[in-house]
């Protein structure tokens, strides 16, 4: 089956949502069910939308990488719709749209398809964050995306004027055979770089990410911080790896801006007392770590730290969420929280101590695994600040778990549903599983991205 | 040559991001910045004696010199998303002066 309908289908049923706004929350049901199930009957390799050949045309790419990214988006998109569809049907229509732009992201091999894919996702974000019901972040929010994607554009028109492509692979082979020197190429990959480090949550861009996310109830903050950072790490990922490739001085660059933005990320976190701003540094430290991985080479572990960081995050960001959306912030509020809510409790605390990477869980064998290959690399400043980091992280989640499960005042009141506590259980049985059972980790390795062998069989 | 003018109309649009603190006046500034990176790209496939890349009765053939296409059909869509974002822009706006009453961002922080 092509991939095409993965877009195309959502897009068809987002347009019909508009006409009838009784039937939209399940025509959301119907679209991500279709793409849940459909991605797995995907055909792999170059697919060429409307006749055109490469590298006229638009393509779609699918390989290994591109699998798990949609399988990870999908799969979690859906657990989103589930949870939230009923309270929020008046977004329907804009979740179809995020559907549409979020696979778009993942398929496209051509980047200004990119760029319109970003703006896409983007807008529909900018329009989901307006449930928090706070339209100046929603306004920064917005101001800074477009900023994102109009940098994104320059550097990217700037690559067309220099090597006359738009097509992912047609440029990486471009810039091989022409021999183009890496020096004139470093003002367009760092403007691409930018613009998509906004969006990543990147220091020194990442300015919207706490007027949105420090806001946000379950809704917003799982769709974001989970579904949206995924994703945006996936193309991230893809666009180190095969175009910008780093090297020399802007490596290290590079480098030590991720290594600053994973311990202010860290450093912030660890100074808040408030339970959504505690999350919301966090993943802008593990944003920073999961691209410094792709910066390293490091493909496979950066993948399952993806991964394992969008379903951790979707835990954490629906039950603090929903937690500190109906009492307040502070974590002293939400003392004793798990006492009413073992199951959740037990949920939470597999998707903190994953987080944290201690041993048991699926986190742990991530993180011992890249730190063992960067040690290999002899990259101990990295290895180091990674380290340290992983010890600030684990006294500032066992503190917020302290607080959550313990308590000696009144427990606050807040109600989960069965279906949510059901989800989060699978979710955490997730983490927990694939700690202990290693044997399904190992059946990938670096060349799920076959982007390379494509190319030397295109051109 | 104009290219330059481009990026410098790009870079009054930033300028005005970074010191404007009224939201409508942001909203202008993201116009000015997105309009000079439409001029940009337009800029690029500009080809001096070019002519329209249309294939007429009297141009039959592709060896001519012609202006390339690409850019003009990538700034439309440049153009779309733009209006999109500006409209998505004025109606949060709206919704900013509704909820608290100014659209100055330095009452705004203090809200």
């Amino acid at each position: 089956m092509s991939p095409i309908f993965l877009i195309a289908i959502p897009l068809i049923l987002a347009f019909l949502s508009i006409i009838s706004h009784k039937i939209a929350p399940y025509l959301v049901i119907a679209g991500t069910l279709f793409n849940s199930i459909a991605l797995w009957f995907i055909t792999p390799g170059v697919h060429s939308i409307g006749g055109f050949e490469l590298p006229i045309g638009i393509n779609l790419y699918v390989d290994t990488y591109t699998m798990l990214g949609l399988a990870v988006v999908n799969l979690l998109f859906l657990c989103v719709v589930i949870i939230h569809i009923q309270k929020q049907k008046k977004y329907a229509s804009v979740l179809l749209v995020a559907l549409v732009g979020l696979n778009g992201l993942l398929l496209t091999g051509d980047l200004f398809n990119l760029f319109v894919f970003l703006e896409i996702s983007g807008i529909a974000a900018y329009i989901l964050s307006t449930s928090n019901q706070k339209p100046y972040h929603t306004f920064q929010y917005l101001v800074m995306g477009s900023i994102g994607s109009s940098l994104y554009l320059f550097g990217l028109i700037i690559l067309y004027a220099m090597v006359g492509s738009l097509n992912l692979m047609h440029i990486v082979h471009l810039i091989e055979t022409q021999n183009i020197p890496y020096s004139s190429l470093i003002l367009p990959f760092l403007l691409m770089f930018i613009g998509l480090g906004v969006e990543a949550k990147l220091l020194p861009f990442n300015a919207w990410v706490k007027g949105i996310l420090s806001h946000a109830h379950g809704f917003v903050g799982s769709i974001i911080a989970s579904v949206y950072a995924a994703t945006i790490s996936f193309v991230f990922g893809r666009l180190i790896l095969h175009v910008f490739q780093f090297e020399g001085r802007i490596l290290l660059v590079i480098t030590i801006l991720l290594l600053v933005g994973v311990v202010l990320g860290e450093a912030m976190a660890f100074s808040t007392s408030k339970a959504r701003e505690i999350l919301l540094y966090s993943s802008i430290a593990q944003a920073s770590i999961v691209i410094l991985l792709f910066v390293q080479g490091l493909v496979i572990w950066a993948v399952y730290l993806i991964i394992a960081n969008a379903i951790a995050k979707f835990v954490l960001f629906t039950v603090i969420g929903h937690a500190s959306k109906e009492q307040c912030d502070e974590l002293s509020t939400l003392s004793g929280l798990f006492q009413k809510h073992v199951f959740v409790g037990i949920a939470t605390t597999i998707a903190t101590l994953s987080m944290m990477g201690l041993p048991l869980f699926v986190g742990f064998l991530i993180k011992v695994n890249y730190v063992m290959i960067l040690a290999n690399q002899s990259q101990w400043l990295i290895i180091i600040v990674l380290i340290l980091s992983a010890v600030v992280e684990g006294i500032y989640y066992v503190r917020m778990l302290t607080k959550l499960w313990f308590s000696e005042q009144e427990t606050p009141n807040v109600q989960y549903a069965w279906g949510v506590q059901a989800l989060l259980a699978i979710m955490a049985a997730f983490l927990l599983i694939f700690g202990i059972i290693r044997e399904p980790l190992s059946r990938f390795d670096d060349t799920i991205d076959q982007i390379t062998e494509e190319i030397e069989v295109l051109f | 040559m104009i290219q330059y003018a481009a990026i410098l109309m790009m870079m009054i649009g930033l300028y005005g991001l970074f010191i404007n603190r009224h939201v409508m006046k942001i909203i202008v500034s993201l116009n000015v910045l997105e309009l000079g990176l439409n001029l940009f790209i337009i800029s690029i496939g500009y080809v001096t004696g070019g002519i329209a890349p249309i294939m007429t009765s009297t141009h039959a053939t592709s060896a001519l010199l012609y202006v390339d296409p690409l850019p003009q059909a990538l700034v439309l869509t440049s153009i779309v998303i733009g209006v999109g974002t500006t409209a998505l822009g004025l109606a949060i706006a709206r919704k900013i002066y509704e909820t608290y009453g100014t659209l100055d961002l330095e009452r705004l922080e203090d809200k």
